[in-house]
């Protein structure tokens, strides 16, 4: 990695067990290191909690629901 | 046949639009039962009174009636449209912040962050269900862009319509002094 890319990046510790795991893991797979692997599902994971951020919940809909009778748009 | 539906979150527009569309020709539906106000000077053009998703919700609503014809179905209701029908959706965009201001000051009371979020998710989840759906044809069309240029933005809407609009009288029906609850843009 040169000096420029570095730059956007920071260390984080894991266990040394963990790491050897998925350094195992990773054989015969397309990832070329244990970081581009811990990166590629931290991502999946915070992509999941974002889109459930996103969801209409069940609560978001008693809210509107409440505020469209408020309008007069329920009854 | 066509159902056409004028969608979106309440206070985004969607009263214009069916003046537009009442004007530019098309069969427009609506009833009496809520009067023009402050709020709506022009008039809400609603059926039931604007409880229309109270009868989608129970399956009751008559679509087969309003064939070939524009009804207002705010953005909660399009989840309960029913099948066994084609749709247009005119779908109305808003700033959000112009939105929940409108709605505030029409409950008389300031809507919170999370009532915020809660509309913002809504209108994404109404046009998800409109993407997926494919009995519904539609078009998202910007408030804030038929304010600035009327004609544009109704020629469009005209030819996702197929053309038989009167643009030259639709266009009659926006009127940018109702433009109020505007954001402020700092420079």
């Amino acid at each position: 990695m040169d000096e420029e890319n570095e730059k956007n990046y920071e260390t984080v510790r894991i266990p040394v067990t963990l790491y050897k795991k998925i350094n195992e893991r990773i054989k015969g797979t397309g990832f070329t290191s244990v970081s581009s692997y811990v990166t590629y599902v931290l991502r999946e994971i915070i992509a999941e909690d974002e889109e459930e951020e996103e969801k209409f919940s069940e609560e978001d809909e008693e809210r509107v629901k409440e505020r469209l009778r408020a309008l007069g748009y329920l009854e | 046949m066509v159902n056409y539906i004028v969608s979106g979150l309440e206070r985004s527009g969607t009263s214009m639009m069916m003046q537009v569309l009442y004007l530019g020709g098309m069969k427009v539906a609506f009833d009496h039962k809520r009067k023009p106000d402050e709020h709506n000077p022009k008039g809400y053009f609603e059926l039931e009174g604007g409880k229309i998703i109270n009868r989608l919700m129970a399956g009751t609503f008559p679509m087969e009636k309003y064939d070939g014809m524009v009804i207002k179905v705010t953005a909660y209701g399009i989840k309960y449209l029913p099948r066994g029908f084609k749709y247009k959706v005119i779908y109305m965009l808003r700033d959000l912040d112009e939105i929940i201001a409108s709605m505030s000051k029409m409950i008389g009371e300031k809507l919170s962050n999370e009532d915020k979020k809660a509309f913002e998710r809504l209108n994404k989840y109404a046009l998800k269900l409109i993407e997926d759906r494919d009995d519904i044809d539609y078009i998202t069309v910007r408030y804030n862009k038929v304010i600035e240029n009327p004609r544009r933005e109704i020629e469009r809407i005209n030819e996702f319509l197929g053309g038989f609009l009167d643009v030259d009288s639709a266009v009659k029906a926006v009127d940018p002094s109702l433009y109020r609850n505007r954001k402020e843009v700092k420079n």
